[in-house]
């Protein structure tokens, strides 16, 4: 709500008639906002003078002798109190001898004491968060590759598996892989030591027949440490004799090759 | 400000009360008390309307000035805005603490109206209120209302488009529009009262 939204609400709130949405938010602006406040005062004499269009009447008598009365008690009744209130001993060398004050410092001293606990506490339990948010995800990830593990030795194990190695080739000379498919041409990729993409880059592998051009595969990005896994699916026409290699291509894949060749496997 | 609309103590003699009552001086509370006595009560009885309810809270209103006089800031506004805002308030109070919104007795302000004297120590005189009532009077009635409604039933401004049957957005077109008025034709007669 703008400041003008504001200034218009001022006169309806002096005659206290906002509803309590609005004039809560009136409040918070007000707290800030000087002009409305002078304004404010401003519309509040104009409101007020409206209470002398009330018809004039005049209170029964006894009700100054009442209000009269009444000042009277509660004056007698503050000064009844604040006389109740304990002086402070006159002597600070008793107060210092004393027992509450011995007990005072022992509570100051088990105060400190627990504070500290608690500090350390709270330094060891962040500590074993860090540690086992880190354990959760070592296992997490050895999950991972006990899972891709086993995919990789069941398609290996099944009648008439294929391994095919890739070796690195050019810029990926240092890296290695192997491609495991089996008859139906569920395959799975397995490669080492892969350069990292540069952003906005992936790997691709391709499958080769003859002097076909080559047919597209999967996409797929290596870790840290330039391991990767890419699970896909050989062409038919590729299962019985194909060349397979992996290129550098833009996110998302290309339908040719554009970079130089990564890893190939031979016939 | 024409003298018409002056009270016969001027604005600064409530402040120094004010203050003396701060200071528990009974006799400021006593001086105050003559001098507000009827408007105070003329707004609790058009409120409640009711004799014995608008007395217990014209006591109550003058047991808080007793007790809280040291929260009136002058820089802030008039000893008359202020008393008669917290009286105002604490009729309002009362008026939603009574078990229905329908008027306690029917005998109402007017009666005592005969009464009452424009004493040398009221604060408020006979000219102002005529003042107030003329402004009241050339302000539309679809201005008025809600204004009255406002200030002495306590309406929001949705209660009061319901009980008029506007739309709220008219409500409050209608209530800013009358106070503008108000505060112009007050301020042309030399208002404000003190």
């Amino acid at each position: 709500m703008a400041h003008d939204d504001y200034k218009e609400m001022l006169p309806a709130l002096a005659l206290s008639a906002l509803d309590a949405e609005d004039a809560l938010a009136l409040h918070e602006h007000l707290s800030e906002c000087n002009e409305c406040r002078r304004e404010l005062a401003d519309w509040e004499n104009t409101a007020a003078s409206l209470a002398l269009s009330a018809s004039p009447a005049e209170p029964s008598p006894h009700v100054r002798t009442r209000i009269m009365n009444a000042v009277r008690s509660d004056k007698g009744a503050r000064t009844q109190e604040a006389s109740r209130v304990v002086p402070f001993p006159k002597n600070p060398r008793a107060v210092w001898t004393s027992f509450g004050q011995v007990g005072a410092i022992a509570a100051a001293v088990l105060f400190l004491v627990l504070i500290v606990w608690i500090f350390v506490l709270w330094q060891q339990n962040r500590a074993l968060r860090r540690d086992m948010d880190s354990l959760m995800s070592e296992f997490r990830s050895v999950q991972e590759d006990a899972r891709r593990s086993q995919e990789f030795l069941a398609i290996l194990s099944s009648p008439g598996a294929k391994v095919a190695p890739l070796r690195g080739n050019g810029p990926g000379a240092g890296a290695n892989a192997q491609l495991v498919y089996d008859s139906s041409g569920y395959a799975m990729l397995r490669a080492n030591d892969l350069p990292p993409t540069p952003a906005g880059k992936e790997y691709q592998l391709w499958f080769i027949v003859g002097n076909n051009p080559p047919i597209p595969g999967g996409t797929f990005t290596p870790d840290d440490i330039g391991r990767a896994e890419l699970t896909d699916r050989v062409p038919a026409r590729a299962l019985n004799s194909a060349v397979f290699a992996v290129t550098l291509e833009p996110t998302g894949g290309s339908r040719a090759p554009t970079s130089a060749v990564y890893l190939r496997s031979t016939l | 400000m024409s003298s018409s609309l002056r009270s016969e103590l001027p604005h600064h003699h409530d402040v120094e009360l004010l203050k003396a009552v701060a200071a528990k001086n009974e006799a400021a509370l006593g001086q105050l008390y003559d001098r507000y006595r009827l408007i105070l009560f003329s707004v609790l009885m058009r409120i409640l309307n009711n004799r014995e309810e608008a007395e217990d809270v014209l006591q109550e209103v003058f047991l808080q000035v007793w007790r809280r006089a040291a929260d009136f800031d002058a820089n802030r506004g008039k000893p008359f805005t202020w008393l008669v805002t917290l009286a105002r308030s604490r009729g309002i109070d009362r008026l939603r603490s009574l078990a229905s919104r329908e008027r306690v007795v029917t005998a109402g302000a007017n009666e005592a109206s005969d009464e009452v004297s424009d004493a040398a120590t009221d604060a408020i005189r006979a000219e102002q209120r005529g003042v107030v009532n003329d402004a009241l009077a050339q302000l539309p009635e679809e201005q008025k209302r809600p204004l009255m409604l406002a200030y002495f039933d306590g309406l929001t401004q949705t209660e009061i488009a319901y009980k008029l049957g506007a739309p709220l957005g008219t409500v409050k077109t209608r209530m800013r529009s009358g106070m503008m008025k108000l505060r112009e034709l007050l301020s042309a007669r030399g208002q404000y009262f003190e």
